[in-house]
């Protein structure tokens, strides 16, 4: 006990030195921890966007495919009305006639 | 020990020291020496800081799987301006934005900005892409600034661009909504601008609350329409050909969900190209559908007849005698081909589309009654989420003159919107009861929560009977005379009603020569899961609905019945007729 006093004896100094050591080190490591936070949080956002950009381009491209199936004639294409049609008997609330 | 111990503290704040004066010295070549770089740099804006970009929530329509797919989002770029004061060689400066930019000013108006060397910042192209950004970017022509930008961007085009809607500057600097969905729900669709770039720790010391509970997080968000975008494009190209054929002055569209009052598509023709209005006139904005008023014609005699059956002033057996023309209130009212049919049960006035038949039920109803009805069918706006909407023309209900009620019962004397007369309609197809047309369905919150509008609010109009009544004569419609009676479906039960209906003119009477034309059908007819209203005003060479409109109701209804998958409800195999 007494040799783990003796090794640690307190002194004003010492404990001042300590603490500001140990403050500059956690304010340098603050401010890079939030640098880098906010760089990541801009890159992040701007990624987003960017893949925002990139789907609404898909969605342009698929809209564009629909109207374009739409409009196509099938008959001039040189497709056949199908002939018959056969449904599946599926349970109705309706009326059947 | 006491010593080696001062020594490691001294050793640390040494290496303390010597960080910081890295970092001192790190910031004044970065701040001081390399400033001027770095601001030019950023003037470029490869790292733009990003609050100043346009920010606003998207709008999505819905697959019928449920998938959204945007129908109002942003895209992301680069806009070019120039500094005059810098610009070198104005010539080359434009032929370099020209090669990447596809809308850039024109070279009078772009040499004229470069000679105005008292100011430093022109815009003269807009929505550049990623690529032509950067690859001018890096050419670093001096006096050229390449800046990020953000724009707002409709994937569909035109696509449902009535309701979709449009944003604007107002009379402040702000973007808002201005026309359709983007100006009713501009408070959930705008962002105040820095919701992804906030600093946690800056948020940490200064706004605790706002990073707990953010109130913004509870109001912003992106609206999900009921709108379905294959259904909305075959809807807009079929209109587009009625338009087209016919020359039409304008031409329309709404299909419903009769149950639930959600509108599955809309479309106007003529419409716009939303991603460039430049040279769009500004009454096409608005959404004739909501704020336009027309005399419907025919459509109306089925609201007429189940009118008269809930009150039971007549049955579906009941019969009248019909002269072909009448004089009511010394003014002569017939038959649209001036032919009496004799003695006739109620079935045929649908069918066969009598005017008379019309009239006599009205007279059977009474004033009374028959206002009644007709103010609680067309009394009220709907409510419909577009901004603007009208309301209906009823001024003839509040008269005595018999010819007025007589002539309303088949849909003259009486102005409605579109989205009131399906709404109307659309009671018909739900056992008697109106619904709330509506076309958003819920807004999902930047919180995550989505949050579902309330549309639940229903008007019950008439019995289920009556209906059911009137759906039977309008069923016969199509499986017996609509295209001479090819046109049924022999699985599947449809509704239908063709109108005529004469355009007034500007002395308050009507042309003989210029027509409205309208078409209504749901099915299947006795649990109905769509309902189509259909019209086109003044098209040329061309007398009735059942011509105009007839074959664009029959092509909706197959692509419907097969793109649903509906089941059939009357027969389960079928040769389709030819």
């Amino acid at each position: 006990m007494l040799n783990f006093a003796h090794r640690f004896r307190f002194s004003p100094l010492s404990f001042c030195s300590g603490t500001v050591a140990v403050l500059a080190v956690s304010y340098i490591g603050l401010i890079a921890v939030v640098m880098s936070y906010a760089t990541f949080t801009v890159e992040f956002s701007q990624s987003v966007r960017n893949n925002e950009t990139s789907v609404a381009e898909l969605e342009r491209q698929y809209f564009a495919t629909m109207a374009e199936i739409t409009k196509t004639d099938y008959v001039a294409a040189g497709y056949a009305t199908p002939s018959i049609k056969v449904f599946v008997p599926a349970k109705s609330v309706t009326a059947l006639r | 020990m006491r010593a080696q111990f001062r020594s490691r503290i001294r050793l640390i704040l040494a290496g303390v020291i010597c960080i910081a004066i890295v970092i001192v010295i790190r910031l004044y070549f970065i701040q001081i020496v390399h400033g001027e770089d770095y601001t030019q740099k950023a003037d470029r804006q490869f790292a733009s800081g990003g609050s100043g970009l346009f920010d606003r929530g998207s709008i999505y329509f819905r697959l019928k799987d449920g998938t959204p797919i945007s129908a109002a989002t942003l895209s992301t770029g680069f806009l070019v301006a120039i500094n005059p004061q810098t610009l070198g060689d104005p010539e080359a400066a434009y032929a370099a934005i020209t090669a990447v930019a596809s809308s850039s000013i024109p070279y009078g108006t772009f040499i004229a900005a470069a000679a105005k060397k008292a100011q430093v910042y022109i815009e003269v192209a807009h929505h550049l892409s990623d690529e032509n950004g950067r690859a001018l970017a890096v050419r670093a022509i001096p006096g050229i600034q390449v800046l990020r930008e953000r724009w707002r961007y409709y994937p569909g085009v035109s696509l449902a661009a009535h309701s979709i809607g449009t944003i604007s500057y107002g009379s402040g600097d702000t973007l808002i909504g201005q026309t359709g969905l983007e100006e009713v729900y501009d408070g959930p669709l705008s962002r105040s601008g820095d919701a992804l770039y906030k600093n946690f720790f800056a948020e940490l010391f200064s706004n605790v609350g706002d990073l707990l509970v953010s109130a913004k997080d509870a109001r912003e968000g992106e609206i999900m329409t009921t709108i379905e975008p294959e259904v909305q494009t075959r809807l807009e190209n079929d209109i587009a050909k009625v338009s087209k054929r016919y020359l039409s002055h304008e031409s329309g569209g709404i299909i419903m969900d009769p149950r639930t009052g959600e509108i599955i598509a809309l479309a106007i023709y003529p419409t716009y190209d939303a991603n460039n209005r430049q040279n769009v006139s500004a009454s096409l904005l608005g959404n004739p559908l909501a704020e336009h008023v027309h005399e419907f014609g025919s459509i109306m005699k089925p609201i007429t007849m189940a009118a008269g059956l809930d009150a039971g002033v007549v049955t579906a057996e009941t019969t009248y005698n019909d002269v072909g023309c009448i004089t009511v209130d010394t003014k002569k009212i017939c038959n649209w081909d001036l032919k009496a049919r004799g003695v006739v049960p109620m079935k045929q006035i649908i069918v066969q589309s009598l005017n008379l038949g019309a009239a006599w039920v009205a007279t059977e109803l009474g004033q009374e009654k028959f206002r009644e009805y007709f103010t609680k069918l067309f009394g009220q706006k709907t409510g419909i989420d577009l901004p603007n909407e009208s309301g209906a023309l009823l001024g003839n209900l509040s008269k005595t003159q018999q010819i007025n009620f007589d002539t309303m019962a088949y849909g003259h004397g009486i102005a409605v919107t579109p989205i009131q007369m399906i709404r109307a309609l659309g009671a018909l197809a739900n056992s008697g009861t109106m619904v709330q047309p509506h076309l958003v369905s819920s807004v999902r919150l930047n919180s995550g929560i989505e949050r579902k509008f309330d549309w639940s609010q229903t008007t019950p109009v008439f019995g289920a009977n009556a209906v059911r009544e009137t759906a039977d004569m309008m069923t016969a419609v199509v499986d017996e005379k609509l295209q001479g009676g090819k046109a049924i479906i022999s699985t599947m039960s449809v509704a239908a009603k063709t109108g005529t209906a004469q355009l007034t003119n500007e002395q308050g009477g009507y042309f003989s020569d210029r027509f409205f034309h309208s078409f209504v059908g749901f099915f299947p007819a006795y649990n109905p899961r769509f309902i189509i209203l259909l019209y086109t005003s003044d098209p040329q060479n061309v007398t009735y609905a059942s011509d105009t409109l007839g074959s664009t109701f029959l092509d909706l209804t197959h692509f419907l019945i097969d793109y649903y998958a509906i089941p059939p409800d009357r027969g389960f195999a079928t040769t389709t007729p030819s």
